[in-house]
């Protein structure tokens, strides 16, 4: 009796447990604290959040209760990840919710959008320098788009040993957003720049808008066929949205398919930060090189915004630059906060956002080529 | 491979964004499409017919008042009175008339459209009839 009660004390999460599971419990508190009292992205947090506790509750393995554990349900749950079949999905739902009349009526907002991803290569020399093989550094130099689901879909196909801390690394900066930007943006701007007031955007007439998706599919697959998955399923729910005729599917597609996506990716994303694999020297670089990534990401979109103002009689407003990083709508709401700070009739919003979904096409795109040259 | 890739999407952004800036002109072509039609049709055989020995200043003199007057008066009767000048500006744009503003212009300087002082305009009968009743 007495032996089988230490039996079943030394199965328990409590005898289990090291040092590292309860960092990785303070992680995940961290994170359901950030998304419910800073309300830090919190549909991407929350789930994530719970997901790292319910992954680090210590357990005997053998039993397919964990999700590196064949047949284990969480395994199966975490399919849609290792297969890029979740990040597909919520492109899908983040089609039909994006209204890209914005940047349809000033295109040339899009080329802030490319530059910001030069944040992506500029990593990708920092991680190879830092001894991460190839695949490893293209995965990890793709948090530098900031998009979560690009990242986790091309970690999937280079490197799904590093799902994990890319994931968290991605969000978390992401959700980090309003940390992060603002001092780069006051660095690389003056007062002066700050204050520029960006022209209102000519009506987008709705044939564009239908017109664009089947453009950029075209245009965007036949350059980068492997970013297929991604912008297929994006300009897809866009068509959805624009076209009119199946607001049924274009309603599904912006709310209960992309939730339940959500859901799913989130959740497994944390549970896949099992102490054991996710606390290892990799992932303190995968932070660091994340960070770096998305800084470089920031400032590259704002200095060639100052690039673009040598060259046009219309001048843009630099810190749009910033919202060229697909993190939707956070950067461009943090752009169009700074330009009120500076400016209480400076609205910044519609133009960020023409910034930031032209940075979820290009770091798609990145995606698509990164991947391509490993095949 | 840093360099390629960053080329290669910027390239392609590049390109997007020129052809969605396009997209709008391409549409407003193919939504006027009969108008630019009619425009080559009507071209068309004047240039076949082309007779080199008239002069060629006859056909193009500019209307007189009086002609400028008969054209514009259906115009002014389909707007409520008074009217601003850009509202019989459209109108007459729209319907193809040439040089709306020039015509507009010699209307309002022959007193045929009278200012009323806050910004809109009638149409004097007493001297924009002539003729009229004749076309």
């Amino acid at each position: 009796m007495f032996d089988l009660f230490l039996h079943f004390l030394s199965n328990t999460g409590y005898f289990l447990a090291d040092y590292r599971h309860y960092i990785m419990i303070v992680v995940g508190s961290t994170f359901l604290y950030l998304g419910t009292a800073k309300k830090y992205e919190p549909l991407l947090l929350v789930p994530i959040g719970f997901g790292i506790l319910v992954g680090n509750i210590p357990f005997f393995k053998g039993f397919g209760i964990g999700i590196y554990e064949s047949n284990s349900v969480l395994h199966y749950l975490y399919f849609g990840v290792r297969t890029g079949v979740y990040p597909s999905i919520v492109f899908l739902g983040l089609g039909a919710m994006t209204d890209f009349s914005s940047l349809l009526a000033q295109p040339k907002l899009m080329l802030l959008g490319a530059a910001a991803q030069m944040g992506i290569y500029f990593t990708l020399l920092g991680a190879l320098f830092l001894g991460f093989l190839p695949k490893e550094a293209a995965s990890i130099a793709i948090i530098g788009g900031a998009d979560g689901p690009t990242s986790i879909f091309l970690t999937a196909k280079l490197a799904p040993h590093l799902i994990g801390p890319i994931a968290i690394a991605a969000y978390s900066y992401m959700a980090l957003i309003p940390v992060i930007q603002p001092p780069i943006m006051l660095l690389l701007t003056s007062k002066k720049e700050r204050l520029i007031k960006m022209p209102p955007s000519r009506q987008v007439s709705k044939k564009e808008l239908l017109i664009f998706p089947v453009v950029g599919v075209l245009l965007c697959c036949f350059l980068a066929p492997t970013a297929l998955p991604l912008l297929g399923m994006l300009f897809l729910g866009n068509f959805l949205k624009e076209c009119g005729v199946v607001n049924r599917l274009a309603n599904t597609a912006q709310s209960a398919i992309i939730d339940t996506a959500t859901i799913f990716l989130g959740f497994t994303v944390g549970c896949s930060t099992q102490a054991d694999v996710f606390l290892t020297p990799k992932s303190i670089g995968i932070f660091f090189l994340g960070a770096v990534a998305f800084s470089i990401a920031t400032a590259s979109g704002v200095i060639f915004g100052k690039i673009m103002n040598l060259f046009l009689k219309e001048k843009i407003n630099p810190l749009l630059g910033a919202a060229g990083v697909s993190a939707v709508p956070g950067s461009a709401r943090e752009v169009h906060l700074m330009g009120l700070k500076e400016d209480p009739s400076n609205f910044l919003l519609m133009h960020g956002m023409a910034c930031n979904s032209s940075g979820v096409i290009g770091s798609a795109v990145c995606a698509g080529i990164l991947w391509s040259f490993f095949i | 491979m840093a360099a390629v890739g960053a080329t290669i999407v910027f390239l392609g952004l590049v390109v997007l964004s020129f052809v969605i800036s396009q997209i709008h002109k391409v549409l407003r072509l193919w939504e006027e499409r009969e108008k630019y039609l009619d425009r080559f049709k009507k071209k068309a055989p004047a240039v076949a017919e082309e007779e080199f020995d008239q002069p060629i200043y006859k056909e193009r003199r500019l209307p007189t008042v009086d002609e400028l007057a008969n054209t514009y008066r259906p115009l002014v009767e389909k707007l409520d009175e008074p009217f601003s000048l850009s509202q019989l500006f459209e109108i007459a744009k729209k319907i193809g008339l040439p040089h709306p503003h020039l015509s507009i212009q010699r209307l309002r300087d022959a007193d045929i459209l009278v200012a009323q002082g806050d910004g809109t305009f009638i149409w004097n009968n007493l001297k924009g009839n002539i003729g009229f009743d004749h076309v």
